[in-house]
């Protein structure tokens, strides 16, 4: 089918069906917790990690472009590699601000991630759905500017404490991701 | 434009409120205070029909039979005369019973304040014959501190529950706070732990027949005494009547008593910041005659020849830094020695066959070392066995008990090089 369509539509197509897309940005979240150093008091805080990626894919429509996403996600205490699926469809025909569609989902290593002693940090799914503004002429470099909802799964396991058997965290981290970036 | 830039927004703004969610779930400790009466309690002492390992203590050996305490309720009584298949042949309930000694065909064991003496002439049902009263004033069970009440005939106790929790936290390491560690610690030093004994040093003396405990032991016999170590005290009991036992004598001895080893004419005494050697040539009244001190850890102890081997190590119930095992010259008892110092990754009992010495290594399995050169302790590794969760352990010479976390053991050792299994008593499972 995928074959059949892209034939039928190998005319429109622009000559290069390689698609890479760079970005990077900022994953920007909140956490709610109770402080353990303050009485169990709750406590929220800010949370802002650094992320990039890079799409590479092919064109199998005028409008969408299927591949894959790798990148690296500097969470606060972790470092997470998520590798996944991905497509990017144009939502708009015309002119040189086009709106996109964006969505990869996979799973993250946690491959170059260092744990502290008695801890094991072990990454998790991800999914990552979003939309973006392309802006630059068709065939020609383009500048992207990418909003998109982030859920990145994690799993810790630690060191029980002095009155404790087992101890594990899981993480889901739900980030606003926010990123520049450049697609050919 | 408009459209799409309003999209935008939207999107920004649904997801502007996202938060992490980060869970951490433990098991922990919880402790409830109960009351229990001692004329109530005195009257529970009863042979049961045979039950599963559930929260397995310390264990004896004595001729065929294996004597497994089951923290706090009572005592398994396993017939093991056949080591690849031991039998269950009873259960004696004993509220608050932590230790076991045999002498002959009485065994004596702890039942919170007081020492009771059971003739088990017939093991698959157990009598009581006598009990000395109000003899232990406190003690800890897995952490749960009691203690006796006598104006009013009660023990104060502390149950101790493991449950689950789960609380948010804020997605980092979340290292412990400091102020965690140290004090407690050391009162929970004495948890379910087995004792290990062996052959060749197993405290063995005249006088009747004994059965053998090991390095994790709070109960020793020693010829015409029964020795017994609480949080600070050595009691001893004269037992020339084995039915009989008699309340015979209180020696302090310091603080954090955890384990004693008769071996020959001593007692070793483990606390938690060192080893106590005794003077026992004159039984009825030992003597101190050194104080091997060392970091504050869990360290049970035993003896070969003129040298002790102690483990110290470090984890959730034992304070301390170190995880070492210790080799002490004790040929000059009054001034033992170090001979070498050996890095271990989380020792827990020993068990010396000599020259072969068995040490449980915990989560990192069992491992076995040729002691002849005790200066070359580590070099002369025999086998590391990483698959099991080990414990302590026991070398009967031919036979090697081992507690693991879901079980126990035995292993034919006749190769110490390569343990081969001949059964196992899984948790929760009744044979």
């Amino acid at each position: 089918m995928l074959l059949i369509a892209t034939s039928a539509n190998a005319q429109k197509l622009p000559t290069s069906k390689y698609v890479n897309h760079t970005e990077f940005g900022g994953l920007f979240g909140r956490v709610k917790y109770s402080n353990s150093y303050n009485g169990n008091q709750e406590q929220v805080d800010n949370r802002l990690s650094m992320t990039i990626q890079t799409f590479n894919g092919m064109q199998v429509h005028r409008r969408l472009t299927v591949g894959a996403t790798v990148g690296v996600d500097w969470y606060k205490a972790a470092l997470l590699n998520p590798v996944a699926a991905g497509l990017r469809y144009d939502l708009t025909k015309r002119g040189n601000v086009k709106l996109f569609a964006t969505a990869d989902a996979g799973y993250a290593f946690a491959w170059f991630h260092d744990d502290a002693e008695g801890l094991d940090t072990k990454g998790g799914l991800m999914i990552n759905p979003g939309f973006g503004l392309k802006i630059g002429k068709p065939g020609a470099v383009a500048v992207t500017l990418g909003l998109s909802y982030k859920r990145q799964e994690a799993q810790v396991e630690k060191v029980p404490l002095w009155d404790q058997r087992e101890r594990s965290e899981d993480r889901v981290y739900n980030r606003l991701a926010l990123r520049l970036g450049f697609s050919f | 434009m408009k459209p799409k830039l309003l999209l935008f927004v939207l999107i920004a703004a649904a997801c502007w409120s996202c938060n992490d969610q980060c869970k951490e779930t433990r098991v922990v400790r919880r402790f409830t205070t109960v009351t229990h009466s001692l004329m109530e309690l005195r009257t529970k002492v009863k042979a049961e029909s045979p039950r599963a390992l559930d929260q397995p203590g310390k264990m004896y050996v004595k001729g065929k039979y294996l004597f497994v305490n089951e923290i706090k309720k009572g005592i398994h009584i396993i017939d093991n005369s056949n080591p690849s298949s031991p039998k269950f042949v009873s259960f004696v309930t004993i509220p608050g019973n932590g230790d076991i000694a045999v002498r002959d065909n009485v065994l004596y064991a702890d039942s919170f304040s007081d020492l009771v003496a059971l003739d088990i002439s017939n093991p698959a049902s157990p009598k009581e014959i006598d009990r000395v009263k109000n003899v232990f004033k406190s003690g800890l069970f897995d952490g749960g501190s009691w203690n006796l009440n006598e104006s009013v005939g009660a023990i104060n106790d502390q149950n101790v529950e493991w449950v689950t929790e789960t609380v948010d936290v804020n997605c980092e390491e979340n290292l412990n706070p400091g102020w965690w560690g140290g004090g407690i610690m050391w009162m929970i030093a004495d948890r379910a732990s087995f004792s290990g004994a062996a052959k060749s040093a197993s405290p063995q003396s005249a006088g009747g027949s004994n059965g053998q405990a090991g390095s994790m032991a709070r109960f020793a016999l020693h010829q015409n005494f029964l020795y017994t170590v609480g949080q600070s005290t050595l009691h001893l009991f004269n037992i020339t009547t084995p039915s009989k036992p008699v309340d015979f004598a209180t020696v302090n001895v310091g603080w954090g008593i955890e384990t004693i080893f008769p071996y020959k004419n001593k007692l070793f005494i483990g606390s938690s910041t060192g080893m106590f050697i005794y003077d026992n040539t004159n039984p009825a009244e030992p003597k101190q005659l050194a104080n091997f001190q060392h970091g504050r850890a869990c360290d049970p102890v035993v003896v070969e020849g003129d040298i002790a081997y102690v483990t110290l190590r470090t984890g959730t119930a034992c304070a301390g830094t170190q995880n070492q095992l210790d080799l002490v010259d004790i040929s000059n008892p009054s001034s033992p020695q170090l001979i070498k110092s050996y890095q271990m990754e989380n020792p827990h009992g020993l068990s010396i066959d000599f020259p072969t010495l068995y040490l449980c290594e915990g989560e990192k399995g069992l491992k076995v070392f040729d002691v002849a050169d005790k200066f070359a302790v580590d070099k002369h590794q025999l086998a590391h066995f990483k698959d099991i969760d080990a414990y302590d352990v026991i070398s009967l010479g031919e036979t090697l008990l081992l507690i693991g976390k879901d079980g126990f053991y035995q292993y034919d050792a006749s190769n110490p090089r390569d343990l081969k299994l001949l059964s196992k008593i899984p948790v929760g499972k009744a044979i």
